[in-house]
C-alpha cells in the first residue's frame, strides 16, 4: 500500500505496510534516527515525535493511521546547538545530558508542555514526564533545566 | 515487514461497513496502543485491520441534561478534557487523566481501552462501572446496550461479531472518586484500581456503588461492600474496615506486576483513599 506522509514539511511516498510502526519507516525509510527504538511498547518515550504538534510514542503509530497529520521528528526542530528551542538551549547550557538516548524524546515531549504551560511548576513538569524515562540523569537535572528554561525563578 | 500490502488497512465511513469488514475477518483499530504491542506480548500483527475513525460520532462527546454520551473513538486525553466542569464524574475524569502517560492517553481510545479482551488492569472500566454507565453496540442483529460491567463479562464472545459505539454515563446526584495503584510511577499498569461513587443525603450513604479493577481478570461491582457503605455515614477509616472483612469477596489474579493475594491486601486502603477524595470533593 502507498502510504504519504508529511514529515518536518516534506510530503513523501511510501510503498510499505500501513500497520507498520511510523518508528520504524523513520528510522529506516527517512534515516531519521533521532527517535529511538528502545522498549516499542509506550513506555519509555524515547520515540517520541509530534503529530500535528502532538507528542506521541511513534512506535505505536501504525503508518496507515497518520492521515494529513504533519509529523515532526526532533531534526525537524533544527540543529542543538543552532536551536532556538529554549528546552534545548537550557539542557546544552546545564550540561544535563548524559548517554543522550532518552533527550529527543524528553525534548519532543517537554517542549510543547512548557510552550503551553508557562508557568508550570516541577511538579508539574514531573507529570508530564511520565512517559519519558531516563537510565542516566536521575530526572532532576531535567527538571531544572525545563524550569530554567520557562525562565522560573528556583 | 515492509512489502506493500493492499487492503491491509481499511477506512470504515459506517458501522455497517465496519461489520461487514469485521465479518470478513478485519479486526477493528482504534488507537493501536494495544494491537501495536503485539509483538512484545509475543503475537503477531498479522491479519486485516478497519480502522473506525471515519464512523459518524465515534470521537464524540455530547453532554446532555441526564446523560454525558462519550464516543467510542474519544481518546483518554480528549475525555479528560470534556468532563472538566461536569459535577459527579470525578472518578471517570481521574481515571482519563491517571492511566498510562500522556503519550499514550492521547491516542488510546476509551472503545480500545474497554476491548482489550486480554486487558485486567483498565481505569476507565471502574469509573464506568461505579458510576453506572452502559456500552452501546452496534452487531450484525441491530443495537445492543448493556451495563458496562455486563460489557466487560461478556466481551470475549460478544466481540468478534460486535463494535461499541459509544458510551453512556448518566449525571446524578452521585459524588464519586477513583484511587489506583501502580508499584512505580512511570506508567505501568496499576495493581489494583477502585471506583466509588455515592449519593450522600442528611449525612448518610443512601446508595454506594463500587467498581474494582485489575484485581480479577475482568473488572465489576463490589456489591458486599456496597451494601455495607450504604446508611451509615461515609468514613474512610470504616469504609476501610469494611473493605477489609469482605476480602475474600475476590478471587485475585497473579500477574507480572503483582501476586494475587497482594492486590486485594491493597484493597482497603484504596477504598480509604477514594472515600477520602470524595468527601474532600477534590473528586467532583
Ligand atoms: C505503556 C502503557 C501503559 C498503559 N497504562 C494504562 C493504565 O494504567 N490504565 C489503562 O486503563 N490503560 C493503560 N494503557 C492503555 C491500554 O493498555 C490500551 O493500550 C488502550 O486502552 C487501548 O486503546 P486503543 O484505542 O489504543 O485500542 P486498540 O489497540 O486500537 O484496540 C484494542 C482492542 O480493542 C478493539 N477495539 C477497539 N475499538 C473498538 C470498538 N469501538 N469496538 C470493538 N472493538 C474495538 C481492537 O480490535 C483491539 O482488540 C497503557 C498503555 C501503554 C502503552
Ligand atoms: S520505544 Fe516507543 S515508547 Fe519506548
Ligand atoms: S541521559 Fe541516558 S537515558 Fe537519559
Amino acid at each position: 500500500m502507498t502510504v504519504t506522509l508529511r514529515i518536518n514539511g516534506d510530503l513523501r511516498s511510501f510503498a510499505t505496510d500501513p500497520m507498520r510502526p511510523l518508528l520504524d519507516l523513520l528510522r529506516e525509510d527517512c534515516l531519521l534516527t533521532g527517535a529511538k527504538s528502545v522498549c516499542r511498547e509506550g513506555f519509555c518515550g524515547a520515540c517520541t515525535v509530534h503529530l500535528d504538534g502532538a507528542p506521541v510514542p511513534s512506535c505505536l503509530v501504525p503508518v496507515g493511521l497518520v492521515g494529513d497529520r504533519e509529523v515532526t521528528t526532533i531534526e525537524g526542530l533544527g540543529l542543538a546547538g543552532e536551536a532556538s528551542d529554549p528546552l534545548q538551549q537550557a539542557f546544552i547550557a546545564e550540561d544535563v545530558v548524559q548517554c543522550g538516548m532518552c533527550f529527543p524524546g524528553m525534548v519532543m515531549s517537554l517542549g510543547p508542555f512548557i510552550a503551553a504551560h508557562p508557568g508550570a511548576s516541577a511538579e508539574e513538569i514531573r507529570q508530564a514526564m511520565t512517559g519519558n524515562l531516563c537510565r542516566c540523569t536521575g530526572y532532576e537535572r531535567i527538571v531544572e533545566a525545563a524550569l530554567t528554561a520557562l525562565g522560573a525563578p528556583r | 515487514m515492509g512489502a506493500p500490502s493492499e487492503g491491509r488497512l481499511i477506512r470504515a465511513e459506517s458501522v455497517e461497513a465496519a461489520l461487514a469488514a469485521s465479518a470478513s475477518g478485519a479486526r477493528f483499530l482504534a488507537g493501536g496502543t494495544w494491537l501495536m504491542r503485539a509483538p512484545v506480548r509475543g503475537e503477531r500483527l498479522s491479519g486485516c485491520f478497519v480502522t473506525l475513525s471515519g464512523i459518524e460520532g465515534m470521537a464524540r462527546v455530547e453532554a446532555g441534561p441526564d446523560r454525558v454520551e462519550i464516543g467510542a473513538g474519544v481518546t483518554h486525553e480528549a475525555l479528560a478534557a470534556a468532563l472538566s466542569g461536569l459535577s459527579g464524574l470525578g472518578a471517570l475524569r481521574a481515571a482519563a487523566r491517571g492511566a498510562a502517560n500522556p503519550g499514550v492517553r492521547r491516542l488510546a481510545t476509551i472503545g480500545g481501552n474497554l476491548c482489550a479482551v486480554d486487558f485486567a488492569a483498565s481505569d476507565l472500566a471502574p469509573a464506568l462501572i461505579a458510576l453506572g454507565a452502559e456500552a452501546a453496540c452496534e452487531t450484525a442483529d441491530g443495537p445492543l446496550r448493556l451495563p458496562v460491567e455486563e460489557f466487560l463479562a461478556r466481551r470475549a464472545a460478544l466481540l468478534p461479531g460486535a463494535l461499541l459505539r459509544s458510551v453512556s454515563v448518566p449525571l446524578g446526584p452521585a459524588r464519586s472518586a477513583h484511587a489506583r495503584l501502580p508499584l512505580r510511577k512511570a506508567g505501568d499498569y496499576p495493581v489494583a484500581i477502585l471506583s466509588l461513587a455515592a449519593v450522600i443525603e442528611g449525612g448518610a450513604v443512601k446508595a454506594a456503588r463500587v467498581g474494582v479493577g485489575s484485581v480479577e481478570p475482568v473488572a465489576r461491582r463490589w456489591p458486599g461492600l456496597e451494601a455495607a457503605l450504604a446508611g451509615a455515614p461515609l468514613d474512610p477509616d470504616s469504609a476501610a474496615e469494611a473493605a477489609r472483612a469482605r476480602l475474600g469477596d475476590f478471587a485475585p489474579r497473579d500477574g507480572v506486576e503483582a501476586e494475587g493475594w497482594y492486590r486485594i491486601e491493597v484493597l482497603p486502603a484504596l477504598v480509604r483513599r477514594a472515600a477520602a477524595a470524595l468527601l474532600a470533593g477534590d473528586a467532583g
